[in-house]
């Protein structure tokens, strides 16, 4: 099968699919096709470049966009100013000449190097490093930054960017009252310290490694302890697990050799992130099954560590950027020797052996004393079928009645068997199904509870003869292997050394070593820039997952390289960078600024960073909150997954597994501990732009649609947790000051206080529309 | 319409972030406004439908030689001797093209003036989870775009009160992967299709809480207005506050609108029982077939309608399981077609009918009661008004109706055509994803010319 394809043949490097959309849909009409107007037509970037009778046309479209060449184009119209921006962009982007220049890539190849301070003339505005590279970009363009944000603003920015639930009245008035200058720092340290800080970070890491607990296609199986993946991530980034190591660990733990601390638990867990893909568990051919394995993890493992589309070499040559086909299968041939497994391990001090243990025994149990009850039933329905159709026991209609009761559902079985709709089999049917539903349901518990690992393992030497050949696959097709290629790092030629390392053959070491090595090029640069992006809702790179030629070229490289070396300098803790991004001046301005039309208009997507950006809270961090702030979120860490209550549309219908909500206690915890089960998307989570959970998701999408609306305005979440948020404040004296400070961090103004009045004496109504506010969703 | 009032005008895409990619506006003039899709879940079998072949007759029960095909759809099937299955079904020929068509069909055959059938589709995966993500998706691995949704893209939406684009599939049994098979992927989420529900609430959230006295929505309802205003007043370059302000408005406006237009009790008597609401047997899927016409006549784009999942998956007994699927569909879908055509919209109206693939012509030889295993090598489908030519068929399959031999397409130029008809380039609907732009036809569909109008 071919996944990519190939936008037209000979399409230049720089052009990254947007340019031509852009210009088609405004100057289609007459610039495309044979007929093009005055023989410029933008049907593919060649044609663009070669231009029409007036040359070539890179610098004359914007020109006559403005008006500064006539006609002004498109004929009888204007273009709006961000649009000509746009297009001037992506015409920046286009190679001057037929050779692409490698300015890019020659920059990208060399390990990052601290760079110098450049000059600034405002000497008073930084705070450190950070801000000097942000100044010296805005006064070249003769910009200033925004001002400060206020204090309530920033302390609410830290609260949801750190941890993702705003700060409690208490807390925002003790801030406020703090006129110490350590008091924003001293924020940042307990918001870093706060355990809540691992879930909201490590979704954000899940987001990114395809994260999900059950196999996706028809029969989704649940993968039941791939839980402990997902509380590995929340505690590496609450211990500050060195990113070095954490990259190890997912790649090869079970081959590390580095002397960083870490634990066997999280060494065997961590390799969970290899195993994420979806799988096609009755695929007809386990061959291709095999090859989709080793091709997302070749594809995953570039464009998560090292930001590149490795993916895009499955087929042939990357057509943007250096990476050959052939490497493409030198990086796979480091996995050749693996194989999925789900391995035997004992769960750690941290994971709480002994309740894991108890809870498992305790669903065994209970399994046990179903399965008895059932098959009582299946005895009285199997005497009741023989009585009804006088057959003998062994009779092979019984066999086949009895076969039905095991694997079908009553809809199944009201298909092949009408007799389910007699009165007098209708109910010891339905109990009998009840009770083999309540079996599967402790089964399905307990399985959640064993001490096993879902990783990955070698097969290889000594375990087996030898590590399978890895060939290239012509056009990534099993059946066309040609050359045979040995494991190698990209961009170099020479096989990589493999050591050996414990009983494993050590190809996934060497890789994990490359990577993680200080001196990679591409893995503290990613990384850092994912950093970024989470706190200023934009990377520095804006495709985070693709530094290549068809990404966003970064808006400040020497910047990036900055954070990326302060990265490695401080043993590569997330926190200690964190911390360097949040105390410069550039986080820390206002989402609002005094020039924000003319800015906008030079400016308009914000890359040079004149002001913080506003973000919309993920859907995980707004259902939080809003538990939050009706005073009851579950806080319960860690532990197997929690299924919530979902309409009935969404989790019924499946033939080979049921949806069992949790008790109703459980699904009052963070979303983070909610199942991540492919086939049953939850309703918000969808809405509200979740990621889809079949493929990395390096960035979310921030939509506004109307079914929005309707969830945060009808929903169940919004209306039962508007009930509990009233109780908080009936019998204040002024519940609609309470309110506003538990929702929104502040007093009410007098315009607020009187639009809110007429729900003073309707609590809950006021507490779903305090949930609905924009300033609840949105974080300046 | 140009971008900007195709952002204040639609009830669903209201947000700025994904607009940089968007192309709303049609390729070429469009022979369609609007698709309903058919999806016929578990693969109907062809051989029983519309591809007659007299060769089974005679070779009914005889023991296939598969040695010389190579079999990869269900290779633990085809492991074991098999048998010929004749159909059960007698074919006769219907309408001035004088098509062949089935006892088992005998509603849709009266429409079959209007069909456009290709007897010669195949596809990539015999698997039933892959095949169904290549029917909607085009592709056999999650993740990636439904054609609604790509549609919605490419043309934004022609409705201000109602989604763009709408799924209905059939909750005894959904689709595998549910909602996935009409989600939007990798493209931003408002291009997803909306569900609707049979139950009472057809939009899920779309009634207002219960027991909430009407004077108490309206007081919350002015008060969000007058916070969010104030709010807004402050920041007035944020566009988005003014979106999402914008976006309650029409939620607002969809409570109203939505139901009145699936109201299905005002409908006249005899549009009920053409469409079969008076028979439990045929009402869900006639119901469905009605909300779908009534959908398009209020300005929605894509609307798509899918059987219970699995249903036509006649592994045990082709005629028993045809037979039940027929019945519930057959009726529906020609008063959908009748329908269509005597209120003057068939003709800008799009329905397609397929399965996510064919079947065999042969059972296990130990097997009692003969039935039809998977077959990716050719299934018959059909397109139906909006730009597709009445009465006219393409592709022949061998004389056992095991694989296309002449004119073959592919899933891929089943969706080409479709977006074709809908004023759409396949190759130049893409959107920049993980560093490539991508396609709903992959590399590229072939147009299914001969049966365009």
């Amino acid at each position: 099968m071919r996944l990519c394809l190939i936008l037209s043949a000979g399409l230049l490097a720089a052009a990254d699919g947007k340019l031509l959309p852009l210009l088609t849909q405004h100057c289609g009409a007459c610039h495309t096709g044979s007929q093009a107007q005055g023989g410029l037509s933008f049907n593919s970037v060649e044609s663009l470049q070669k231009g029409g009778k007036h040359g070539p046309a890179r610098d004359l479209i914007v020109a006559h966009m403005t008006g500064e060449k006539t006609p002004q184009m498109p004929l009888g119209a204007k273009l709006p100013a961000e649009t000509i921006a746009e297009i001037k962009a992506e015409i920046a982007k286009l190679p001057v000449n037929a050779n692409p220049t490698d300015a890019h890539w020659t920059w990208l190849r060399q390990s990052p190097a601290k760079p110098q301070n450049p000059t600034i003339k405002n000497q008073s505005w930084p705070r450190n490093p950070i801000d000097s590279h942000i100044l010296a970009k805005l006064e070249s363009q003769n910009l200033t930054p925004a001002p400060e944000a206020p204090k309530r603003t920033l302390l609410r920015r830290l609260y949801f960017d750190l941890i993702g639930l705003p700060p409690t009245p208490e807390q925002t008035r003790e801030f406020l009252n703090d006129p110490s200058p350590a008091a924003y720092e001293k924020q940042i340290d307990k918001l870093l310290a706060d355990t809540r800080y691992g879930e909201r970070w490590g979704r954000h890491w899940l987001d990114l490694v395809r994260y999900a607990e059950s196999d996706g296609f028809a029969i989704d199986g649940e993968r039941p302890t791939a839980w402990r993946y997902r509380d590995y991530v929340i505690r590496a980034f609450n211990s500050d697990k060195p990113y070095d190591l954490f990259v190890q660990e997912q790649i090869a733990g079970d081959e590390y050799r580095g002397k960083k601390p870490t634990s066997q638990a999280d060494k065997i867990i961590a390799q969970g992130f290899l195993r994420f893909a979806p799988w096609e568990a009755d695929a007809n051919s386990k061959k291709q099954l095999r090859q989709d394995f080793l091709n997302d993890i070749t594809g995953t493992v570039g464009s998560v560590f090292l930001g590149l589309t490795t993916g895009c070499a499955q087929c042939h040559d990357h057509k943007y950027d250096p990476i050959k086909h052939k490497d493409y299968y030198r990086l796979q041939a480091f996995f050749a020797g693996t194989a999925i497994a789900d391995a035997p391990l004992p769960f750690d001090a941290v994971e709480n052996p002994k309740e894991m243990k108890r809870q498992q025994r305790l669903h065994e149990d209970a399994a046990e004393a179903a399965q008895q009850e059932l098959d009582a039933q299946r005895e009285a329905l199997k005497n009741q079928y023989l009585s009804l159709f006088k057959l003998k026991p062994d009779d092979p209609k019984v066999k086949q009645f009895l076969g039905k009761l095991n694997t079908k559902n009553l809809f199944f079985l009201d298909q092949d068997l009408p007799l389910v709709k007699e009165p007098e089999w209708r109910q010891p049917l339905k109990a009998y199904f009840d009770t083999r539903d309540k079996m599967q349901r402790e089964q399905e518990l307990a399985r959640r509870y064993q001490a096993l690992a879902y990783t990955v393992k070698d097969v290889a030497p000594p375990a087996a003869p030898e590590v399978p050949d890895t060939y290239i696959l012509s056009g990534g097709d099993l059946a066309a292997k040609t050359e045979k290629v040995e494991p190698g790092f990209p961009f170099e030629n020479k096989p990589a050394e493999i050591p050996f390392a414990g009983g494993s053959n050590g190809r996934r070491l060497a890789l994990a070593e490359w990577i993680a090595a200080d001196k990679n090029p591409f893995t503290a640069r990613v990384i850092a820039n994912r950093l970024w992006q989470r706190h200023f809702g934009e990377g520095i790179v804006r495709t985070p997952s693709d530094f290549g030629r068809n990404g966003e070229q970064p808006t400040h490289p020497e910047l990036l390289d900055l954070l990326a070396t302060h990265l490695v300098e401080n043993k590569w803790s997330l926190k200690s960078l964190h911390k360097f991004i949040l105390t410069s001046a550039a986080y820390r301005q206002s989402s609002v600024h005094p020039e924000q039309q003319k800015y906008a208009a030079i400016d308009p997507t914000n890359r040079l960073l004149w002001r913080m950006n506003w973000q919309r809270l993920d859907a995980e961090v707004l259902r939080d909150s809003i538990l939050f702030t009706s005073g009851r979120l579950n806080p319960q860490p860690a532990g197997p997954p929690v299924l919530f209550n979902v309409p009935d549309d969404v989790a019924q219908g499946f033939e080979f597994f049921k949806w069992y909500p949790s008790p109703e206690d459980e699904q009052r915890r963070r979303s983070v501990y909610q199942i991540q089960r492919r086939s049953v998307i939850l309703p918000m989570a969808e809405t509200f732009d979740a990621p889809n959970l079949s493929s990395s998701c390096a960035r979310r999408q921030s939509t506004i649609v109307a079914p929005q609306a309707l969830t945060l305005l009808n929903g169940a979440l919004t209306r039962t947790e508007a009930e509990h948020f009233a109780k908080r404040i009936e019998g204040n004296p002024d519940p609609i000051t309470e309110a506003f400070w538990l929702a929104l961090s502040r007093p009410p103004t007098e315009t607020e206080r009187r639009a809110a009045e007429p729900l003073k004496s309707n609590l809950p109504s006021l507490a779903a529309v305090l949930f609905n506010l924009n300033e609840f969703l949105y974080v300046e | 319409m140009n971008r900007r009032q195709w952002i204040t005008q639609s009830a669903f895409g209201l947000g700025s972030a994904a607009l940089n990619q968007l192309l709303a506006g049609t390729h070429h003039p469009a022979k369609a406004d609007a698709c309903i899709f058919l999806g016929m879940l578990g693969g109907v079998s062809q051989i029983d439908t519309f591809d007659p072949k007299p060769k089974l007759v005679e070779l009914n029960g005889k023991i296939m030689d598969w040695s010389k095909e190579k079999k990869t759809d269900q290779p633990n099937l085809f492991a074991k001797p098999r048998k010929f299955v004749a159909s059960p079904f007698k074919f006769a020929k219907y309408g001035k093209c004088g098509r062949d068509v089935s006892e088992l069909l005998p509603h849709t055959a009266q429409c079959v003036d209007d069909l456009a059938i290709v007897r010669s589709v195949q596809s990539d995966n015999g698997n039933h989870p892959a095949a169904v993500f290549q029917m909607n998706t085009g592709f056999i691995i999650p993740g990636n775009p439904s054609m609604g949704a790509w549609v919605t893209y490419g043309l934004g939406t022609a409705n201000k009160n109602l989604p763009a684009f709408v799924a209905m599939p059939d909750f005894r049994s959904i689709p595998f992967s549910g909602a996935q098979q009409w989600g939007s992927g990798y493209l931003p989420a408002e291009f997803q299709g909306t569900v609707l529900r049979a139950a009472s609430e057809p939009i899920r959230d779309l009634d207002n809480p219960k027991g909430l006295p009407a004077q108490t929505i309206d007081a919350e309802r002015e008060a969000l207005r007058q916070l969010n205003a104030a709010y807004r007043e402050a920041r007035p370059d944020n566009a988005d506050l003014q979106a999402r302000i914008d976006s309650y408005e029409l939620a607002y406006r969809m409570q109203m609108e939505v139901p009145r237009v699936l109201s299905i009790d005002a409908e006249p008597e005899s549009v009920k029982e053409a469409y079969g609401l008076n028979d439990p047997i045929t009402a869900s899927f006639g119901r469905r077939c009605l909300m779908a016409r009534k959908l398009v006549e209020a300005g929605v784009r894509f609307v798509e309608i899918f059987t219970p999942s699995q249903s036509w998956d006649a592994h045990g007994d082709i005629k028993k399981n045809h037979e039940k699927n027929a019945r519930e569909t057959d009726k529906p879908i020609a008063a959908l077609l009748k329908d269509l055509k005597q209120r003057g919209m068939l003709s800008r109206t799009l329905v397609v009918y397929m399965g996510e693939f064919g079947r065999t012509p042969d059972t296990p030889a130990d097997q009692e009661t003969p039935g039809r295993d998977h077959n990716t090598r050719c299934q018959s489908m059909w397109f139906a008004g909006g730009g597709a030519r009445g009465g006219s068929i393409i592709g022949t399959t061998d004389e056992i109706g095991h694989k296309a031999v002449e004119d073959i397409y592919h899933m891929h130029d089943v969706h080409a055509t479709i977006l074709h008809l809908m004023g759409l380039n396949d190759m130049r609907l893409t959107y920049y994803f993980a560093g490539r732009n991508r396609r709903l036809t992959d590399l590229g569909g072939r147009l299914i010319k001969p049966i365009l109008s």
